[in-house]
């Protein structure tokens, strides 16, 4: 086609475009991922027994308050690499602050348990199979991110790709929040942490074939 | 119109708020900057440079809504006209990369050079027309004084005190603006 046919057909489309766009669609796709997965956690897991009487308590809002954090900051990398113009990354620092809040509060716990209990502590009930449940649950927010971007336009595959797996893996992990009843530091920092890298890693393996366009 | 940064900028924020009009003409602004940008990276018969093109104008088209309004239009163009290019190297043998695909990724020459070339016409229109005129002519088409001279039907010297006047206003104009 010529090129000038070309642009009078293209210029036949022109809706307005919210400011904000971008951010929107990435969050919706979210939205909607997160919701499958919620589903997932209260018929198939189970919302744990206790989680009105924990609610009140602070070891369910330092779990929830780091994934939750994590996943903030992950999502403002993921709206970043949405753009083209992303060569220069701002903000990643915002990634370890979680992180080393959430290290000092295990160290914290550490001193003030017995070291005879540690290991229990750190394994709690549930360690071999919560990451892989982070992992599982991070898979519909990871497809809705998927939807998001085929609007958008990475041009840095593999860093968008793993921004997305980040971004799924700290929102499951948020959601899981109302299954898992483990309650110390290092467990979460651990082992969901395990299971948001594992999102991540998957994100950045399969960006460049999924996120082109 | 001029192509410059301002000028795409702003048509690009009319057609995202609807202005159809104003996107035609921001596509038809593109075609020779796209042209000159991949011609200058890619060894391909006109079709191949056409293509990536009309490959570019579209994603800019499909993709206009991650342009942030508060950021350089050119760069976010560029970026995209790049990832196309790379992307049709990847694709299809008959475009080959100039020089290798690694330096095409990273040199920003034609982009710096575009985005400097843009700058000194936007300088070079604040000026009076006949000192810009001489500007031009002698330093950016590098025609000695006397063609220069001839050219817009002035006297050597009157064209000299033209471009050293003109030059005294640019640089009274740059320093006032970095500080």
């Amino acid at each position: 086609m010529n090129t000038d046919d070309l642009i009078t057909r293209l210029a036949k489309d022109v809706p307005p475009v919210r400011r904000g766009a971008t951010v929107m669609r990435l969050a919706l796709g979210i939205l909607l991922g997160a919701l499958v997965s919620a589903t997932v956690v209260v018929l198939a897991l189970g919302i744990r027994p206790d989680l009105g009487l924990a609610m009140r308590g602070t070891a369910f809002w330092i779990k929830w308050g780091y994934t939750f954090s994590l996943a903030l900051a992950a999502i403002v990398m993921t709206v970043q690499l949405a753009r083209p113009d992303s060569a220069r990354l701002r903000w990643t620092w915002l990634l370890a602050v979680p992180v080393v809040l959430l290290t000092g509060l295990g160290v914290a716990e550490l001193a003030r348990t017995p070291p005879a209990l540690w290991l229990a502590m750190w394994l709690g009930h549930s360690w071999m199979i919560c990451p892989w449940l982070v992992l599982a649950l991070a898979m519909p927010i990871f497809v809705g991110l998927l939807w998001s971007f085929r609007r958008l336009a990475p041009t840095r595959l593999r860093a968008a790709g793993a921004a997305a797996g980040l971004a799924a893996g700290a929102f499951a992990a948020t959601v899981y929040c109302i299954h898992c009843p483990e309650v110390s530091a290092i467990f979460v920092l651990t082992w969901y942490s395990l299971g948001i890298l594992l999102a991540a890693s998957i994100g950045a393996l399969l960006g460049p074939r999924l996120l082109r366009w | 119109m001029r192509a410059n940064e301002e000028a795409l900028r702003g048509l690009m924020i009319d057609g995202l708020a609807g202005d159809a009009a104003s996107h035609a003409a921001l596509l038809r602004l593109l075609v020779p900057l796209l042209r000159g940008f991949f011609r200058r990276r890619a060894n391909g018969s006109d079709d191949d440079i056409e293509d990536l093109v009309q490959e570019t104008l579209i994603a800019v088209h499909t993709r206009r809504a991650t342009y942030d309004r508060e950021r350089a239009f050119t760069a976010w163009l560029f970026a995209i006209a790049r990832y196309k290019m790379v992307d049709h190297f990847r694709r299809t043998c008959r475009l080959q990369p100039i020089e290798g695909l690694e330096e095409s990724l990273f040199a920003e020459d034609f982009e710096d050079a575009t985005t400097a070339r843009l700058d000194i016409e936007d300088l070079l229109s604040t000026l009076p027309p006949k000192q810009a005129r001489a500007i031009r002519a002698t330093r950016i088409e590098g025609l000695s004084v006397a063609e220069a001279a001839k050219a817009g039907g002035i006297g050597e010297s009157d064209l000299k005190v033209s471009v050293h006047r003109g030059l005294k206003m640019l640089i009274a104009r740059i320093q006032g603006g970095a500080r």
